[in-house]
């Protein structure tokens, strides 16, 4: 029988363990430190909303790219770890709902964007804890 | 270059018939590609491949689905541009819609490295897209196709190692070669000038086809496979030259909106489940649970 396997053993461990590590963006993460009246409304909504797979807030996995609001439309930009996200609809949905039930706001505008692209770069110091306590190394 | 082209209702027909275009060869061909890499689910031959090519296709589904959202802001709805469309109007490359004989592995792993390699050339020429959700996209997407890349050339080169894998890459390619050529064929000739002159995208079709060549044709030669047609010309002392002629290309090229037999049988697969549920509706299956 012809066999593809080589005889010598020369394999080498698995190159993909380590996670992408992004340069660092002066603006992001977007936090909302600095946000006041409706907007900062915004912004603790937010932090309400988890990722569906790790007890960490969106803003603190560093999702949100940012958040205004204009005469009661509030508009957020977020990104996705992933372009394959199968959470999609149901996290856009959770922040649309979450936006709109906040008193003040009249409508909620949400834009997917994907530059610049995220990585772990992108997660807070709060997040990087909350991640660790999850047992993930980062 | 004039406009940004961001505003969807400033399109004019011109302008919006080389978005569509583009943006429906992107977003067909990782579509159909994923929808082809899902039936080696539970059959690859090992679990980490299994999940490898599983992933994938998830990325190529995601990707899909970023260039058909790009496709929404000019009127286009999912169920539309995917589960309702004529089948003979998708403008995806016949490569990526060819059956997989069982089991024939080899298949997979050329046809990705084939495809990957040119995703690779055209999502670069992508980067300074005059259209701003273009060129938003395509970072992320690169990052996540490098991986695809070294996946299929780590196989590739151990497939070529022993005897009978090699056979069967070389018959993989024979097959495979002249479907791949359509990734450069233009969906209609016009239009692809526009694309161009318009700044969605800043290479020719052409440029783009010699610069895949220059890439696949060494390294496929360094692997000991035998091209199935070679049109390099010159003697090979000169930059490399390699013209693809009409007898080179296959009947059915994908583009133009011709497609091979097994392309409709798949539609009518991926399908299926849309039309016996009777689906108006897409994206949710059911309400939130309260």
């Amino acid at each position: 029988m012809s066999s593809n396997i080589p005889d010598d053993t020369d394999a080498t461990p698995c190159a993909y363990t380590d996670y992408r590590e992004g340069e660092t963006n002066d603006d992001l993460p977007a936090t909302g430190d600095d946000a006041t009246g409706l907007a900062a409304d915004v912004w603790d909504a937010l932090y309400g909303i988890e990722d569906p797979e790790m007890p960490i807030s969106i803003v603190d996995l560093g999702l949100i790219y940012g958040v205004s609001v204009d005469d009661g439309v509030a508009s957020v930009d977020m990104t996705l770890t992933y372009s394959g996200c199968p959470a999609r609809d149901m996290l856009t949905e959770d922040v649309e709902d979450a936006v709109a039930a906040v008193d003040g706001v009249d409508d909620a505008e949400l834009r997917l964007v994907w530059s610049p692209e995220w990585t772990v770069e992108m997660v807070t110091e709060r997040g990087k804890d909350d991640l660790r306590e999850f047992g993930l190394s980062i | 270059m004039a406009t940004s082209l961001e505003n969807p209702d400033e399109l004019d027909e011109r302008e919006r018939r080389a978005l569509e275009t583009l943006l429906k060869r992107l977003a067909d061909d990782e579509f159909v590609l994923a929808e082809r890499y899902t039936e080696w689910q539970v059959r690859a031959p090992t679990l980490e491949s299994d999940l490898a090519l599983a992933n994938n296709a998830q990325d190529e589904l995601g990707h899909a689905r970023l260039w058909y959202d790009v496709l929404g802001d000019i009127g286009f709805e999912e169920r539309e541009l995917v589960y309702e469309r004529d089948p003979a109007d998708f403008r995806h490359s016949t490569l990526v819609e060819r059956p997989f004989e069982d089991g024939d592995w080899a298949d997979a792993v050329l046809r990705s490295y084939l495809y990957d390699a040119a995703e690779e050339i055209r999502l670069e020429s992508l980067v300074d897209s005059t259209h701003p959700k273009i060129a938003d996209r395509v970072g992320k997407i690169r990052s996540e196709e490098a991986y695809h890349l070294e996946h299929a050339q780590n196989w590739l080169e151990r497939l070529a190692d022993g005897d009978e894998g090699h056979e069967r890459l070389q018959d993989a390619l024979d097959r495979l070669f002249p479907y791949a050529f359509t990734l450069f064929e233009p969906v209609d000739p016009d239009v692809e000038e526009d694309i161009v002159d318009l700044g969605l995208r800043d290479a020719t079709l052409e440029e783009m086809g010699e610069e895949w060549l220059s890439i696949v044709v060494p390294y496929l030669e360094s692997l000991d496979l035998e091209l199935p047609a070679d049109g390099r010309v010159g003697d090979g002392t000169d930059e490399f030259e390699f013209e693809v002629t009409e007898e080179m290309l296959p009947e059915e090229r994908g583009r133009d909106g011709t497609h091979t037999d097994a392309w409709f049988d798949l539609y009518d697969e991926f399908t299926r489940t849309y039309r016996e549920l009777g689906r108006t509706e897409t994206t949710r299956i059911m309400d939130k649970p309260e």
